[in-house]
């Protein structure tokens, strides 16, 4: 029973790293094609993406759209989930869905959408509008994560607080935000990964020499196919992953779970 | 000078229920006053009202003949312990403690000594460095209290504070209670359901029914004189016997029990409590029953018999009673005084 458990868990596993694994295997290949199994290790094509100007210029703009993104969704969604769940705003309900219908439409239809908005109304592309655009879809990322541990959050305690001598803005930065901080930081994570990762908005809205990394790579890959690619969705993985375990390590994801 | 007097206060939930309906109550500096009644009765919001995290549809709240009505709950100055304890999981015991005093700018070596004062008076030391989860529910309620009573509040304000606690430890804590209330001379504003809590504890009981007073008072008398039916049967086990009143004597089917004082003739109930039924040999008392239920409670037997007519009465016996009247199915007779038995107000 345990044994036949363990396999299914392996198998899964397998499923889900496998393609992470060949990317790995790709990008350390130096052969300028993708073959298996690779003829030996290289840093050639990480080289190559460290030193294209045009890849940086967009890892550099997809870095601080990510964490623009983070820092207008985070505190836009905390606020809006705080006010959908605490006060007595008529419509909430469907206020709600509103917001968190970017998560359910096609991102495509979001991006062709702000897209035609830009044109429209004259405002056109550029890095302003993508990042609106970016914000958009992360939001209600992280207004499903607050709304989470807002809705198990007892009141009492900052009834409690008012009840010692605590302001509501006081309440509210000792008991309030401290209690909810794992679903904040869980929804920011998810809101950088989403702007990080974003293809679909991104492809509408980008303005040319403003690209973002993934309109870079799947510009790039309209030409070539050598393992530059790789090496770039290698360094957009271990991001992704020092990233988790960076917060982990410094507020530790789990301990504040367990609250 | 912190007696708490409420006029008029009423509480009006969105759908019309009257929560709180038109409340009139003083209660004194130092005294410990319990709101008593069941779920929904209003004795909660009463209270909420007081610390301030309801705001009444009408009337005023003074405390220390202040007007507190429009004030918010901060700058009340009340100390609270709520149900759930309310404890702040992200810090530790000395630190929920502090709280308040922190909100209050004291010093940081004055907080220190505070806390330490705070948690000495509920005797809870040596726990300071913990998390809320990492106590028994009896620490966190001495902590709950302890963060209540560090700053000092004008009044102290509990709401069925002792409710998830088990029986042993409750007890305990009933008593630990009284003891703080009077070494700290706090005027005290206890909320629950549990009316042997109210009647041990309680200088005076306001027995509230939907959003209304139904009986103030002392223990003592609310539990010898209660008024009405409600009160008669929320408060310990209670007989109502009704019957047809003229002058002293109360007519039941075939038999008629004293009255303390004449009453006007017509129907009427009385109530009585079972410790007042005293059985005898049959014949001998005033009615003769038949034991239906025979239940050893430790310390008495508490009986359910039969009067004619098929109305069912409980009594309480001592253990030593003669064992032959407390077998089901034995005949026993049963007596009381003229005194015992209270007539209730038609209801």
């Amino acid at each position: 029973m345990r044994a036949a458990f363990l396999s299914v868990c392996g198998l899964v596993l397998a499923f889900l790293l496998l393609p992470v694994l060949i990317v790995l295997c790709f990008a350390v290949n130096p052969d300028p094609f993708l073959a298996f199994p690779p003829s030996g290790v290289s840093t050639r094509w990480f080289v190559k993406f460290v030193t294209s100007r045009d890849f940086m210029a967009a890892f550099g703009l997809s870095l601080t759209l990510g964490v623009a993104t983070v820092l207008i969704a985070g505190t836009m969604g905390t606020l809006a989930s705080l006010a959908l769940l605490r006060s007595s705003l008529p419509g909430r309900r469907a206020l709600t869905g509103l917001f968190l219908s970017p998560i359910v439409l096609p991102t495509i239809l979001t991006g062709f959408a702000l897209f035609q908005l830009a044109m429209v109304s004259g405002v056109g592309r550029n890095p302003w509008i993508l990042l609106a655009g970016h914000v958009v879809v992360a939001t209600p990322y992280v207004m499903r994560t607050v709304l989470a541990v807002l809705a198990n959050f007892d009141r009492s305690l900052e009834e409690a607080a008012r009840g010692l001598g605590a302001t509501p803005a006081q309440a509210f930065r000792e008991v309030t935000l401290p209690l909810i901080r794992p679903g904040v930081i869980a929804g920011c994570l998810f809101a950088f990964i989403v702007s990080f990762d974003q293809f679909p908005v991104s492809l509408f809205l980008v303005s040319p020499g403003n690209e973002t990394l993934p309109i870079a790579m799947f510009n790039y890959l309209r030409f070539d196919f050598d393992g530059t690619i790789a090496a770039a969705s290698t360094v957009s993985i271990l991001l992704a992953v020092a990233l988790v375990l960076g917060i982990e390590r410094t507020i530790g994801l789990q301990e504040y779970a367990k609250l | 000078m912190a007696g708490v007097v409420l006029s008029g206060v009423t509480k009006v939930f969105p759908g019309g229920t009257r929560a709180v309906d038109a409340i009139d109550l003083s209660i004194g500096e130092g005294e410990f006053f319990s709101l008593l009644g069941p779920s929904g009765c209003g004795k909660t919001t009463t209270l909420r009202m007081v610390a301030g995290f309801e705001a009444p549809d009408a009337g005023t709240i003074l405390v220390g003949g202040q007007d507190m009505t429009s004030l918010p709950p901060e700058r009340r100055g009340m100390g609270m312990v709520f149900q759930n304890y309310a404890l702040f999981p992200h810090r530790t015991v000395a630190e929920n403690v502090a709280f308040g005093l922190k909100m209050r700018s004291v010093p940081r070596e004055d907080q220190a000594k505070r806390v330490r004062n705070a948690l000495a008076m509920v005797r809870l030391q040596g726990l300071e460095e913990r998390r809320p989860s990492q106590l028994s529910g009896g620490q966190q309620q001495r902590v709950a209290l302890a963060r209540a009573i560090v700053i000092d509040p004008t009044v102290l304000l509990c709401d069925e504070p002792l409710g998830a606690l088990d029986k042993k430890l409750r007890q305990a804590m009933q008593f630990e209670l009284k003891a703080l209330h009077r070494r700290l001379g706090l005027t005290l504003v206890y909320v629950t359901h549990d009316q042997e809590e109210a009647l041990t504890m309680s200088d005076r009981i306001a027995v509230m029914r939907a959003g209304r007073i139904a009986q103030l008072g002392a223990p003592r008398e609310i539990y010898d004189r209660p008024t009405s039916r409600f009160v008669a049967d929320f408060i310990g086990d209670t007989n109502i016997l009704e019957g047809t009143a003229s002058g002293h004597m109360l007519h039941l089917d075939g038999w008629a029990s004293p009255l303390p004082q004449a009453l006007p003739p017509g129907p009427c109930a009385i109530a009585l409590r079972p410790e007042r039924v005293r059985l005898g040999a049959p014949g001998a008392g005033l009615v003769d029953a038949t034991v239906e239920e025979a239940n050893f409670l430790g310390d008495a037997v508490l009986l359910k018999l039969l009067l004619p007519g098929g109305t069912a009465i409980l009594a309480r016996a001592p253990r030593e009673t003669d064992a032959a009247l407390l077998a089901p199915g034995a005949a026993a007779s049963l007596a009381w005084r003229a005194e015992d038995p209270v007539p209730l107000e038609a209801a």
